[in-house]
């Protein structure tokens, strides 16, 4: 009973009579979506499944903040790549092993072309300091080059963003500035993680080009989540897990095993990352009594209590500062934070369904482990609706739920395996090499971590 | 004594007969006023009057006048003729419309009342004081499926009462009330499908309990007929507690993906026999009227009833069974609030042989906006009565009612449910037929 035909048909007819106009009385308030623009990273690209994919993007937040103030679906353009998408989209490809894999093949960009710059201009990957000084790519696997094309001879996404004019701005920088360091369970100051003091400099700077430079009045902003709310983090235990039962293996003391971590046996705090799962397969970090090999985990599969401090820490700064300048700036305001926090607590409830930050039984996370499926988004585009209808005096409607639950999205492509649901193991996410090593990267991991080489003498970000 | 019990047993399986059919959602939260025909064309404004049989459910106090053997009996046929919904968003959006199946249910009154002796009266009521059905069209379809597609509550109460004229024209009634009980819902279970990372249907609960035996309470009433012109009533029947047990069966539906299947049948028990507690918290009610005679004809009476809906806090469901035997026990909030209606009706006496009657009730809803839900979506509601009587040879009592629900919009939700809302819009009629003897 979605929409009955009497009513589509009325509806139809009174689209036909009014043209256009119908949506033309969406009321934002004070809020002005003439030229929407939005800044930031793979979270505002609409990034999922460790893909870049027009299937996503027609899905980013901002693509839907855009349909929802103005009622049109054209205007608001994005660098849009066909399917499988780039790198192809994560899916999963058998439940017994858990096996996460790209799609095979390569998309192509959909909208090159275009003779201005996008009005999603959010590269996935990028840090606050990526957006004042990035204007061209630096890897093979680095998107910048198709988000910013080089134009104007080299402009980063702050000054493609001033070129449009923009009357309304979306900003959310930052995730990959503390990110990469949980996600590579290496935090070093500087190389990994952003110093607070750089964070609290180039932000302003970024905001202040946007109002003042660009004379850009109205604004919209979300601060950074904590890693710890990802199940790229939270997934898999520091104890060992009995994977055909799904129960922790206890000693003889009835006492469970703790993995082996670098410093030795993972204590209270320390989180086993989601990459850490072709290690346990392989027996690494499982104690010898207990069939594994007595290895420890390499550092990169291991995020410490006290990296996870430190990320912390860095995280509550970036936060003050965002939160600050949104307040200076009378910016609209969504604190991505506590919301994630909570999901991550005590779940979400839509019409009675329950939705978690569980990997892949959870609905909110995708195979990555770190960025939102469609509903996620749709949820985070609600969040930014709220807090522009509630700083702009707006009364824009929120995003329906309803296909993003019930489905069916746009070219929906799900990849059904049969394996044989026997002893099954559920537990041990295995990524192909391929799909870590896409993931690593896509994450901001810096590449010498990804791939065990050298680290660089200096820091990623020099100071001033 | 003997007597008594066989009437009881009769009384019994006249329950059971007309538990088959369901009662309905109406009155006041899932309270159903409508227990007598007379009283329904004067839209329950009858508490001062209390002069049928009917007075074992509006006031007992009425007990006392009566004179000879009365029976009566009925029922009221509840038909509702619209039981809309209208999504809007965030979910399930403004694109959703869904509708409740049509209600046609017929809870049943039946009353005996016997003097003892000129001042001490017995009577004996069956009543249907409680009652709800709501029912989605389209259950596997239904937006709301997570949260209910069929719900169903019965209540029925026999009703020994005691009636003594203290005066001529002053009597007290005091009764006894066993509630039998049944209550029956039904929702879809979903599960995040790991292959599409949405929500898919794996399974349907099916909770039904037994008919409840154990749940007493009482009634008190008073009716004072002052003189010709005024009467006055009160009236006044007690919280019950209600304790159900049953059972739940979770039935698998299937997702298309024997993977998913086989995982989702390794965390719910299919298909077993769930042993399941629950208890509703029913309220207490009481009725002040007044009865003014403003001409030989014609007789107005206004009533304000109190129901004590704050009572009703939560649904529990607590599964007793072991491991492989139960599933998470869960609640369902209420927090309802006492709710307060106002009632006027008109009697008209056109001869010593018949009567006129019509009436008003405006019914105060006691559910608040976050607790409004598929299972029990209620509102503020205005009830339009017409009723007429025939009061000698065959005597009978027809009461017509049409009740319009104010649009109930929903934008406040519960955490623990998430969001489902709209705008429900519901309209009814009732029907009376009351038969005496």
């Amino acid at each position: 009973m979605h929409c009955s035909k009497l009513k589509a048909g009325a509806l139809a007819l009174a689209l036909l009579m009014v043209g256009g106009a119908a949506f033309a009385q969406v009321n934002t308030g004070a809020a002005n979506f003439a030229t929407y623009v939005a800044l930031g990273d793979s979270l505002t690209a609409g990034y999922s499944n460790g893909s870049i994919n027009e299937r996503f993007q027609r899905n980013s937040y901002p693509a839907l903040i855009y349909r929802q103030a103005t009622g049109k679906t054209t205007g608001f353009e994005q660098p849009l790549v066909s399917a499988p998408g780039l790198p192809g989209a994560l899916r999963l490809t058998g439940l017994f092993p858990t096996m996460i894999s790209p799609t095979p093949g390569a998309g192509q960009p959909l909208n090159l072309n275009l003779q201005r710059p996008y009005n999603n201009l959010a590269v996935p990957g990028a840090s606050l300091h990526d957006l004042l000084t990035k204007t061209h790519s630096t890897s093979p696997t680095d998107p910048t080059d198709l988000v910013l094309r080089g134009l104007g001879g080299g402009t980063t996404q702050l000054q493609q963003a001033l070129l449009l004019k923009p009357t309304f701005v979306t900003l959310w920088i930052g995730n990959n500035d503390a990110l990469a360091a949980a996600t590579s369970g290496v935090a070093i100051e500087g190389v990994t993680l952003t110093p607070a003091a750089q964070f609290d400099t180039e932000y302003r700077a970024v905001v202040n080009a946007i109002t003042v430079t660009g004379g850009v009045k109205q604004l919209a902003v979300a601060n950074i989540p904590d890693v710890t709310s990802i199940p790229f983090v939270t997934t898999i235990p520091r104890f060992l897990v009995n994977p055909r039962t799904n129960q922790l293996v206890r000693d003889p003391g009835g006492n469970p095993i703790p993995l082996i971590g670098p410093d030795g046996p993972l204590q209270a705090g320390d989180f086993v990352l989601l990459t850490a799962s072709a290690e346990l397969g392989a027996g690494r970090g499982i104690p010898v009594a207990f069939g594994g090999s007595g290895v420890p985990l390499s550092n990169n599969a291991v995020l410490s209590a006290a990296e996870a401090a430190v990320i912390k820490t860095h995280v509550d700064a970036y936060n003050a500062t965002i939160r600050t300048v949104a307040n200076e700036k009378g910016a609209a305001f969504v604190d991505a934070n506590a919301v994630l926090r909570n999901i991550a607590t005590s779940g979400l409830r839509i019409g009675g369904i329950s939705y978690s930050s569980a990997f892949l039984t959870g609905g909110i996370f995708g195979y990555d482990g770190v960025h939102p499926t469609p509903l996620g988004y749709a949820y985070v585009a609600n969040l930014f609706i709220d807090a522009i209808n509630a700083n702009y005096g707006g009364d824009i409607p929120e995003v329906d739920l309803y296909p993003f639950v019930f489905g069916p999205l746009p070219s929906a492509t799900a990849a059904i395996s049969t394996g044989k649901a026997s002893s099954g193991d559920f537990t041990q996410y295995v990524f192909t090499p391929e799909a870590r090593r896409n993931l690593l990267l896509s994450l901001s991991v810096p590449q010498w971590i990804v791939d065990g080489t050298k680290a660089p003498r200096k820091p990623r970000h020099p100071r001033g | 004594m003997h007597r008594r019990g066989g009437l009881l047993g009769g009384a019994l399986s006249v329950v059971t007969l007309v538990t088959l059919a369901a009662a309905p959602l109406h009155a006041a939260g899932f309270s159903i006023f409508e227990q007598g025909s007379k009283a329904t064309g004067m839209a329950g404004a009858f508490t001062a009057q209390a002069d049928d049989p009917s007075l074992l459910f509006y006031n007992a106090g009425g007990l006392a006048f009566v004179e000879k053997t009365g029976v009566s009996g009925g029922f009221t046929w509840i038909r509702s003729t619209k039981a809309d919904f209208q999504g809007a968003a965030p979910f399930p959006g403004p694109n959703y419309s869904a509708k409740q199946e049509t209600l046609s249910e017929f809870p049943p009154h039946l009353y005996w009342v016997q003097p003892l002796t000129a001042s001490w009266k017995f009577g004996l009521g069956i009543e249907t004081p409680f009652g709800l059905t709501t029912s989605w069209e389209n259950p596997n379809q239904f937006a709301g499926r997570f949260l209910s597609t069929k719900a169903s509550l019965q209540a029925f109460d026999i009703n020994p009462t005691l009636g003594w004229q203290v005066t001529p024209t002053f009597g007290i009634g005091v009764g006894g009330i066993v509630r039998v009980s049944k209550v029956e819902l039904n929702r879809h279970i979903a599960a995040i499908n790991p292959f599409t990372l949405m929500a898919a249907d794996v399974g349907n609960l099916n909770l039904t309990s037994d008919y409840t035996k154990n749940s007493y309470g009482f009634n008190v009433g008073i009716l004072h007929r002052w003189n010709e012109s005024f009467s006055w009533g009160l009236s006044y029947r007690s919280k019950i507690s209600v304790d159900y047990d049953g059972s739940a069966r979770v039935t698998q539906i299937s997702s298309g993906n024997p993977t998913f299947d086989a995982i989702v049948g390794t965390q719910i028990p299919f298909g077993k026999k769930l042993p399941v507690e629950t208890s509703i918290d029913y309220p207490d009610q009481a009725s002040l009227g007044l009865a003014f005679a403003l001409t030989r004809d014609l007789l107005l009476e206004t009533d304000f009833n109190y129901t004590g809906w704050s009572s009703f806090k939560s649904v529990p469901i607590n599964f007793t069974g072991g491991p492989g035997e139960s599933l998470p026990d869960t609640s369902l909030p209420q927090d309802w609030k006492n709710s307060y209606s106002y009632r006027a009706g008109l009697r008209w006496t056109t001869s010593p042989a018949s009567q006129w009657r019509f009436g008003l009730v405006y019914d105060k809803t006691p559910q608040p906006e976050e607790g409004v839900s598929p299972l029990l979506p209620d509102a503020d509601r205005t009830g339009y009565c017409i009723g007429y009587g025939r009061t000698t040879g065959f005597k009978y009592d027809i009461g017509l009612m049409y009740l319009d629900f104010k649009k109930r919009t929903k934008n406040e939700f519960r955490a623990s449910e998430g969001p489902f809302l709209g705008t429900y819009k519901t309209q009814a009629v009732l029907l009376g037929v009351t038969l005496n003897y």
